[in-house]
């Protein structure tokens, strides 16, 4: 019925949650509860292509998920954040009123830029789509409003979230190989980023990104 | 007849049930914080105590000190009389709208505000002011939320809007009414000034909002701001859950026995999101007042998400 229209309006939401965040930690957090409202839609997902189709890739990608997404790298990140002299992000280029209605700005205007595309809509606008669209946007936006690294880190992620989503809810299910490369480039790319950002941390003094046009030696 | 006993029920439920809801949240704070806590009847004691005590009234304030206690009460029980408590107890029609429920809210609000600039006490201007601030963040979402709720329905009146809500049967399935319930549910905690926003407990002069500016009141003056704030509260959530959750359509028996099981299943609702606030005012901490913009820009988004899961989707709504 409703259910995928919900959860991808909650996963929406969530974004916003993210964008009116201001600590590292709650960033992380509400990566986290993203992540687990995906791994939500994907099981159920996955629940319906075994019924329908016998597929059980779906499933696989799903406890991927939340082996990954829900789990390992949220630990990451917080096991280098809390080393990180800053929490607290204070130099924003808006204030977060601001940043919230441009970000409901962009929802509007991925709504009305998808209702002319013809093939993911037959007839009627299909909201799930445009939703993940706009979780692609906010997460690219979020990385433009953030100056510290965690902000880009968690920015990237989103990114991928809504990447994932709007792949899964246009497809029902996208191939299996696919799934699993974009997740091992993730992994990596965080794993490196935050190795990468220790270093920063421990060479600058700082993790904010204004800093390191600066060379030092 | 009927108009009569829709305004006689109408009164007994919201005026007796207001002040039990404070006293229920307080008990679960008390249980949240390992103390017994005082007894959920608590608020009557003390409204019936304050009301047999003589008020103290400054030399400098003017007629607006004596005046606004009465118009606070009046427009809490305007405001409560316009929504429902029961489909099955209304007559055919309630004159007044969404409209005039905000704007008679207001109405009273700005008496509160302008009676505590009357007496010229320090935290009486610095609570209005604050007030002021807050309330007029809070609108836009609270008018975006009904305007949508009302698109919907086709109706402005609270009462076509409860009986269209009641033909869908479970409006919170459809994600635009699960916005709007987080939007409406942000502006009540707003609204009775809780803890996010507003300590109701605090008397710290950094903290307070509702509480300064109602300082300078005493004895039945004080008693009648009080149960005006509680009333005021219960209207809010009766309009949250007899439009979004609606419960009459549950019941197949006629008469009197449908009327006490209707208003049964009522209270249950309000005891239930009375738990709910009480548990996000225990989890959340009190924001300082340069993060409530950020707060009411959440609930503006929400409703406003709402709006355009309607706008854009319009034929989803008729599929129920």
């Amino acid at each position: 019925m409703y259910c995928f229209d919900i959860l991808s309006l909650l996963i929406l939401l969530s974004s916003f949650a993210l964008m009116a965040n201001k600590k590292s930690k709650s960033y992380i957090k509400s990566f986290r509860i993203q992540s687990l409202l995906i791994a939500i839609a994907a099981g159920m997902m996955g629940i319906k292509t075994i019924i329908e189709e016998g597929r059980f890739d779906v499933m696989v990608v799903c406890l991927l998920i939340i082996i990954l997404k829900v789990i390992y790298i949220p630990n990451i990140l917080n096991k280098t954040y809390t080393k990180a002299k800053y929490q607290v992000e204070k130099d924003f280029i808006l204030n977060i009123p601001i940043l919230i209605l441009v970000c409901c700005g962009l929802v509007v205007f991925s709504y009305f830029s998808l209702s002319t595309i013809d093939g993911i809509n037959d007839g009627m606008i299909n909201v799930q789509v445009v939703n993940s669209i706009s979780v692609i946007l906010i997460g690219l936006f979020f990385m433009i409003s953030r100056r510290k690294a965690i902000g880009q880190i968690i920015g990237l992620l989103v990114i991928e979230n809504g990447l994932f989503v709007t792949a899964m809810f246009s497809t029902q299910g996208m191939p299996f190989i696919v799934d699993i490369g974009i997740f091992v480039d993730m992994l990596t790319a965080v794993m490196i980023l935050g190795i990468m950002v220790f270093k920063i941390n421990e060479e600058f003094e700082s993790i904010n990104i204004d800093k390191l046009n600066k060379l030092k030696g | 007849m009927r108009n009569l006993l829709y305004i006689v029920i109408q009164l007994l439920v919201i005026v007796m049930v207001a002040p039990l809801l404070n006293g229920i949240i307080k008990k679960i704070k008390a249980f949240s914080q390992k103390r017994k806590g005082a007894p959920i009847f608590q608020m009557y004691f003390d409204l019936y105590k304050l009301s047999r005590k003589s008020s103290v009234v400054s030399d400098v304030s003017s007629w607006i000190f004596k005046v606004t206690p009465y118009i606070v009460f009046a427009t809490a029980v305007a405001a409560a009389l316009l929504v429902p408590v029961s489909s099955l107890i209304a007559p055919e029609q309630i004159p007044g709208d969404f409209i005039m429920l905000v704007s008679i809210l207001a109405l009273g609000r700005f008496f509160i505000m302008i009676t505590a600039l009357d007496t010229a006490s320090t935290f009486g201007g610095m609570g209005s002011s604050r007030e002021a601030m807050i309330s007029s963040l809070i609108e836009p979402s609270i008018l975006v939320s009904l305007f949508t709720m009302g698109l919907v329905t086709k109706s402005t009146s609270l009462l076509p809007m409860m009986n269209v809500m009641k033909g869908i049967g479970f409006p919170l399935a459809h994600p635009g009414c699960i916005t709007i319930f987080l939007a409406l549910f942000t502006i009540i905690i707003a609204e009775s000034s809780r803890i996010p926003v507003d300590d109701p407990a605090t008397h710290l002069e950094l903290t307070m909002v509702h509480e300064a500016m109602i300082l300078e009141y005493s004895g039945r003056h004080l008693a009648l701001m009080e149960y005006g704030a509680a009333i005021k509260q219960l209207t809010l959530i009766t309009l949250l859950v007899n439009i979004l959750i609606p419960h009459d359509q549950l019941i197949a028996i006629t008469g009197i026995g449908a009327v006490v099981l209707s208003l049964t299943i009522y209270l249950i609702k309000v005891i239930g999101i009375s738990i709910i606030i009480a548990i996000a005012e225990v989890s959340t901490v009190k924001f300082k007042l340069f993060s409530i913009p950020n707060l009411a820009a959440m609930s503006f988004i929400l409703a406003f998400l709402g709006f355009l899961q309607y706008f854009v989707l319009g034929g989803c709504y008729v599929l129920f």
